[in-house]
């Protein structure tokens, strides 16, 4: 209240006008007071500007805008890699920054590269119908209060961008030791979704605190990991928002698409099987529809059913399960599956374990046998 | 004649006859003959009259198409016409009348299990996105895909309607996209024609039911700082239900007024059009003493 004039009264102003004061951050070299930025911030700076490609280190920083312009016309980015870092870390040190400047820095980087990192998909969970009106601001809070409570010295740093998402960098420290910002576990939350995206840290331990900030931060009651996992984390938002090319049959009127269709401009061949072409390409259409797929690079089916042979033959005992991984893996196994049929290299349709991937929202399976029915079925040829 | 000799006493009378018969015989023959020159002299005139009447015809169509080409349908007489134009005309009819279908926001498809619907939302008469349900209809009616956004609380309405009452589902799935779709336009609107107005970063979230932002509002030739906070309680509309304007308590009080007024606003008009009346009566709030 304190400062603002409220012309409604009601409790939500109150607490407006106390999400706006900055939350105040203990600095990490106390004492040291002046402008000297840590050694270990600057460090931190250096190596995030050597990720960077060369001819993208000016509009990171620029996205960073932690530097003035005047500031970046004194870099010379054409020099080694190795020079620019150097010259940023000094200006760096001029401007002394700390290691939330550095963080959101990372974050950038992050954001551009998402595909550096593995990305795994969580799902929430919640009981009650009612409304939820997502306050971002509410949100951030909830989330710090949690880790801080539990580990003490931990870096949280939060940036959020246009599609309604916000990225969360956690450097972990614990109680005693400094964060470790090369360790760092990366979160992309959309509000209002049950789905977070998890790029975890290497120190896993950490991973079910930060599963439990996210459920209290965002209202809901439990959440579980998905067995959807990629590098593309587009495709994976694109996989659980149902963004990905679904081919409904409407009347709506769609835009024509150009089809780069190679005419068959060779009239001495004649398609013997233009029938049997049509029809997959007909069934492939249905299934994969007519837009590009999303990017997984795995599928992995984990086989536990029992081994099934001529009881003549007599050669596993039938009793144990037959153990079985199978990994599909491609630059972009979506893709590729769609292509086998009209390759020629499968039938079409494909089997349903491998098309049902963005529909079931997973690419990690276990298959296990089906109890009671059609004992013999499996033998039959 | 030979005959004629044999039966000498009744062979002339015989003989008679059967000359009588030939002669009738060449009377008809020649009759026949006769006829069918005339027959064929008919048809001849008739062909002639057809050739000529197809000549006249193809002169026709040449100058109706040169007439077309040139002047654009100068079409000499409504002819009948033909089955293909009325099948044309029929299709044309039926595509526009599913184009209605889309116009009114909510349209379906027979697929092989079940129905494929489309729902299309619009603003103020600004058509925005389309989303497709495709339900299965046997052993029992369910959602087999879709492309809502995960935020509506389509499984809600889905337990709700969706067995009992499928014209209601569809509705209320309608009013919620559409309101949905309404209020992230307006928010669209407000940072893309009225930035300059906006201090810092219009905080919204996925639904669009809470919209947290700052603008500057001008009085004395001084500039002072609005907080709003608008809250859609009201997931099937697009108005605010909860308004809170806020300003700095060293403004003068004719500020405290021009908030309440500016809620009042926001309560009942679209955002960006909220606005718009603003930086209207801004300059005329200026002008006065």
């Amino acid at each position: 209240m304190r400062g603002f004039l409220d012309t409604h009264r009601t409790g939500q102003a109150v607490a407006l006008g106390e999400d706006q004061r900055p939350v105040p951050l203990r600095k990490h070299a106390p004492g040291l007071g002046d402008f000297i930025m840590d050694e270990t911030v600057a460090e931190y700076i250096r190596r995030t500007v050597l990720k960077i490609p060369r001819d993208e280190i000016k509009t990171m920083l620029q996205k960073w805008g932690f530097l003035s312009e005047a500031q970046l016309q004194t870099i010379n980015f054409h020099q080694l890699k190795d020079n620019i870092s150097q010259d940023v870390v000094q200006l760096c040190e001029e401007n002394s920054a700390d290691i939330k400047q550095a963080a959101v820095l990372d974050i950038i980087y992050n954001y551009i590269y998402p595909n550096k990192r593995v990305w795994s998909v969580y799902q929430m969970n919640k009981t009650g119908e009612e409304t939820d009106f997502f306050d971002l601001t509410d949100f951030k809070k909830k989330i710090k209060r949690r880790l801080r409570s539990a580990l003490k010295n931990v870096t949280i740093t939060f940036r959020e961008y246009e599609d309604n998402a916000v990225w969360i960098r956690i450097a972990w420290g614990t109680p005693y030791t400094k964060p470790n910002q090369y360790k760092t576990s990366y979160v992309v939350y959309h509000s209002q979704t049950p789905y977070v995206f998890i790029s975890a840290s290497v120190l896993k331990s950490n991973l079910p605190l930060l599963c439990q900030a996210l459920v209290v931060a965002s209202n809901y009651h439990d959440i579980r990991e998905m067995e959807l996992r990629s590098h593309s984390l587009n495709s994976l938002k694109d996989i659980v928002f149902k963004r990905y090319s679904q081919n409904f049959q409407t009347y709506y009127p769609k835009p024509l698409r150009e089809r780069d269709v190679a005419p068959e401009t060779d009239l001495r061949i004649i398609q013997e099987n233009k029938n049997e072409k049509e029809r997959i390409e007909r069934v492939n259409r249905e299934i994969f529809g007519d837009g590009p797929q999303p990017k997984l690079e795995f599928a992995q089916y984990k086989l536990e059913t029992m081994f099934k042979s001529d009881p003549k033959m007599d050669v596993l005992d039938k009793k144990e399960p037959f153990r079985c991984l199978v990994k599909f893996s491609s630059p972009h196994l979506l893709e590729s599956l769609k292509s086998l049929a009209p390759a020629g290299m499968a039938d079409a349709p494909l089997s349903p374990l491998l098309t049902c991937i963005p529909q079931k929202a997973r690419n990690y399976f276990k298959i296990r046998e089906k109890k009671g029915l059609f004992p013999g079925s499996f033998v039959s040829p | 004649m030979e005959e004629g000799k044999a039966y000498s006493p009744d062979g002339v009378f015989a003989h008679l006859e059967m000359l009588e018969a030939r002669a009738h015989e060449a009377a008809v023959k020649q009759e026949e003959t006769e006829q069918q020159e005339e027959k064929l002299a008919r048809l001849k005139a008739r062909a002639q009259e057809l050739r000529f009447q197809r000549d006249e015809l193809r002169a026709k169509v040449e100058l109706q198409e040169k007439g077309q080409l040139g002047k654009g349908g100068v079409v000499s007489d409504p002819a009948q016409p033909s089955a293909r134009a009325v099948l044309e005309w029929k299709i044309k009819s039926v595509e526009a009348t599913l184009q209605v279908f889309y116009l009114t926001g909510i349209s379906g498809k027979l697929t092989k299990r079940g129905v494929c619907f489309c729902i299309s939302t619009a603003y103020e008469g600004t058509y925005l996105d389309s989303y497709c349900l495709d339900l299965l209809i046997k052993p029992e009616v369910q959602i087999h895909r879709h492309s809502v956004p995960v935020f509506i609380p389509l499984e809600q309405i889905a337990k709700k309607y969706l067995q009992t009452d499928i014209r209601r589902f569809l509705s209320v799935l309608s009013d919620h996209l559409n309101a949905y779709a309404g209020r992230r336009y307006q928010a669209d609107q407000l940072q893309e024609h009225f930035s300059d107005q906006i201090e810092g970063t219009l905080q919204r979230n996925s639904l669009c039911n809470l919209l947290v932002f700052s603008y500057n509002v001008s009085s004395k030739s001084k500039t002072f700082p609005f907080k709003v906070r608008l809250l859609y309680g009201d997931l099937c509309c697009s108005l605010p239900t909860e308004v809170v304007v806020s300003c700095a308590p060293d403004a003068p009080v004719s500020l405290a007024e021009t908030a309440a007024a500016h809620s009042d606003l926001f309560r009942r008009v679209a955002l960006h059009k909220a606005f718009r009346s603003f930086s209207s009566a801004d300059e005329s709030v200026d002008g006065a003493p």
